[in-house]
């Protein structure tokens, strides 16, 4: 038989590639254009050259809001995947092992259902539990533990921790939903020679589970790690970057110049930033993987 | 071929139909939560304007103040606008709006159907902007659909508990807080983490400014002259320290404050006329009445939410008409019937004695020229800076000194932007 020639895929490509063009290629394009003008959203943008990247660069806040993005690297990459490595391990083996497939289920179920909640109402309902008459502090009250009562949300010093919290929750889902299943792959006899070698629980874990799952791991670390840098709506419905910018991220900077202060041009350098920064590091794990493959 | 060009006819018989039945639609938007005066004022208007044009299909949208703050001018710079919406006035919005060409200039309409004799020249300031979108001076582009303004709620329950007379002056009202405070209560419920503390800030202001320092202040004039901010912000961090507010408003919302005070925890809240009519029907187990700010001659205040006509409109004679109609004595009378503030009823016509006290105060404010509108109107995205750094404040983490200089700087970047 014939190999197809490649030229005879394309056409497979074409349906995703417009869509990609419209929505992705052409906008970020027209971003790119929009970050060289001065232009309110309305009217004849005011071509300005480079001033607002001289202005990015003096502007403190970003620069603040891109250092809060290291802090969701390790709040919705780093810890959720480290965690969610160690639960989908613990599930895998020992849960379903000693108390059945359903009760592993069950837990896989409820670690995801942060996912499914749409993030408005998850915002919310941590708006309420987080409040200083909000359900956290009326149960440490009526425990007695009203030492531990605190601003949560209003105080900067626990804001961000707060914040770094429901990120936990929130991704911790994702990655071990992926982890179990790729664990499902793994051919259980190397647990058991393993096993029969003596190897204990830590060093099956160390030198199989992790070793197997390294494809997973990578897809993991990469899509939460962008995810971190694009970070939204969880901390608009939260603090909207607050108190006093104590949570603020590029995102919101963005939004903020584009939607408020009318300064669309300077929205538009913020994002092409943004993308340059996560282009990059997408860039640098996608060769780690391949030099590692 | 033939059925390229019978889809191409199909298509703008389709167009030319719908472009028909597009005469019979009137498309209006507002803002107002539902159940509030304004709201109940408006559906009422909506009603009668209905049985006026039996042959038009009405479609009403309800939008969020945010929803027109931050996407308004994105909005109306579409082909999908309404023919009248409520519109957040101000430099930062309307203002925006206008001086990009996105509003319709009403001077004509307003003279024809007389609005301009319904309301008097200071009521009608607040709709005209000029061609940087400043407010005061240019043409009328938004006509004020109700007044409203900032004053302090109390509950007459506590007062009484406590002996305390409701005060005239600001050295008194400082009194009267102490007095609660020595109680162990927190006197004045308010939100850092939303808009409530920046109008006690604002009010702790005003005390230290007159006419021609907001005239400056609003107008984008000069450089800002920060001294009353400076003066508000040691007040309002002393106003924390001494236990008149809670630092823990950091982290409320402008809902928690009003359920504080509804809940009888704190005897006053210093917020707008707007929550009147929820305190009305929400408050069961005390009285509550209202005083100004005590000590300030000039209230954050205006004339309320614009009436804005968008240049892209397709049926503005039928937005004139329902203009007309929430313009008329019946239905002013109906708004401060339901607890707001009315821009034209005279008191004594009005049923409910809120809505009667509201509307004579309001009028008592543009009579002794103090409106001093809001602190985030000169330029848009002021709000979001005055916000935060009014949260800073409550909060202790900034020092009155750079909370002010964040301010000025953002304040002088727009002032020399607009020169």
């Amino acid at each position: 038989m014939e190999a197809a020639k490649p030229s005879s895929y394309l056409l497979y490509i074409l349906p995703s590639a417009i869509g990609f063009v419209g929505i992705i290629i052409i906008p970020f394009i027209l971003n790119i254009a929009a970050s060289f003008t001065q232009w309110r959203g309305v009217g004849i943008p005011k071509f300005i050259g480079l001033a607002n990247y001289a202005r990015l660069l003096k502007d403190e806040l970003v620069w603040e809001g891109f250092y809060h993005s290291l802090i969701f690297i390790l709040s919705m990459a780093v810890i959720p995947t480290i965690l969610g490595l160690i639960l989908a391990a613990l599930l895998f083996d020992y849960v379903a092992a000693r108390f059945g497939k359903t009760t592993a289920s069950f837990f896989r179920a409820g670690f995801y259902l942060p996912q499914i909640l749409p993030l408005a109402v998850a915002g919310v309902l941590w708006g309420w539990i987080f409040s200083p008459i909000g359900v956290l502090n009326t149960t440490l009250k009526a425990w007695g533990l009203d030492f531990l009562a605190r601003n949560w949300l209003g105080d900067p010093g626990t804001a961000m921790l707060c914040v770094m919290f429901v990120m936990v929750w929130l991704q911790l889902g994702y990655s071990l939903v992926i982890f179990m299943s790729g664990l499902a792959r793994v051919d259980p006899a190397l647990y058991e020679a393993a096993e029969l070698d003596g190897a204990t629980w830590f060093e099956r874990f160390r030198y199989i589970t992790v070793h197997m799952l390294k494809p997973e791991l990578f897809v993991v670390g990469l899509t939460t790690t962008i995810a971190a840098l694009n970070v939204f709506a969880p901390v608009f419905v939260l603090t909207k970057g607050g108190p006093n910018n104590a949570t603020t991220v590029p995102s919101l900077l963005a939004y903020y110049h584009f939607f408020t202060t009318n300064r669309v041009g300077y929205g538009a350098t913020i994002t092409t930033m943004q993308t340059a920064l996560t282009m990059l590091l997408a860039y640098v794990f996608v060769r780690l993987q391949s030099r590692d493959q | 071929m033939k059925s390229i060009i019978s889809a191409i006819v199909a298509t703008t018989v389709l167009v030319s139909t719908a472009s028909a039945q597009e005469d019979k639609v009137f498309r209006v938007w507002w803002f107002e939560d539902q159940g509030n005066a304004a709201d109940l004022a408006w559906s009422k208007a909506l009603d009668e304007f209905k049985s006026k044009h039996p042959d038009v299909e009405v479609h009403f949208e309800r939008k969020s103040w945010d929803q027109l703050v931050t996407a308004g001018t994105m909005v109306l710079n579409s082909d999908s606008t309404p023919d009248l919406l409520e519109y957040p006035g101000g430099n930062a919005s309307t203002g925006l709006a206008a001086s990009s060409g996105l509003l319709e200039d009403l001077d004509p309409v307003a003279e024809e159907r007389g609005w301009t004799k319904a309301l008097n020249p200071a009521q009608l300031m607040f709709g005209r902007y000029d061609e940087r979108g400043l407010f005061g001076s240019g043409p009328l582009v938004g006509i004020p659909n109700g007044a409203e303004f900032v004053t302090v709620f109390y509950n007459k329950d506590m007062f009484a508990q406590n002996g305390i007379e409701v005060p005239k002056t600001f050295e008194d009202f400082e009194k009267v807080l102490d007095a609660f405070a020595q109680n162990g209560v927190t006197p004045i419920a308010t939100a850092a983490n939303d808009y409530p503390a920046l109008h006690v800030w604002y009010e702790l202001a005003l005390a230290k400014s007159d006419r021609k320092w907001l005239d400056q202040f609003h107008g984008l004039k000069a450089p800002l002259d920060s001294t009353p901010f400076l003066e508000a912000s040691k007040k309002l961090q002393d106003w924390v320290t001494k236990g008149y507010i809670s630092k823990d408003s950091t982290g409320l919302t402008a809902s928690d404050m009003v359920g504080l005070f509804e809940a009888g925890k704190s005897p006053m809240v210093v917020t707008g006329t707007w929550y009147a009519t929820e305190f009305n029907t929400k408050i069961t187990t005390f009285k509550w009445g209202q005083f100004l700010f005590p000590g300030n001659t000039i209230h954050p205040a205006s004339t309320g939410g614009l009436w804005v006509v968008p240049k892209t409109a397709k049926n503005k004679t039928l937005a004139y008409d329902f203009i007309d109609i929430t313009l008329s004595n019946e239905n002013q009378k109906a708004l401060a019937d339901g607890g707001g503030v009315a821009l034209i009823a005279k008191a004594e016509d009005i049923s409910n004695p809120t809505g009667a006290e509201l509307t004579k105060t309001a009028s008592d404010i543009v009579a002794a020229n103090g409106l001093g509108y809001y602190p985030d109107q000169p330029f848009p995205g002021y709000y979001e800076i005055i916000r935060t750094k009014v949260q800073a404040l409550v909060g202790g983490t900034i020092s009155p000194e750079d909370a002010v200089d964040e301010m000025k700087q953002a304040y002088d970047d727009a002032q020399s932007d607009a020169h």
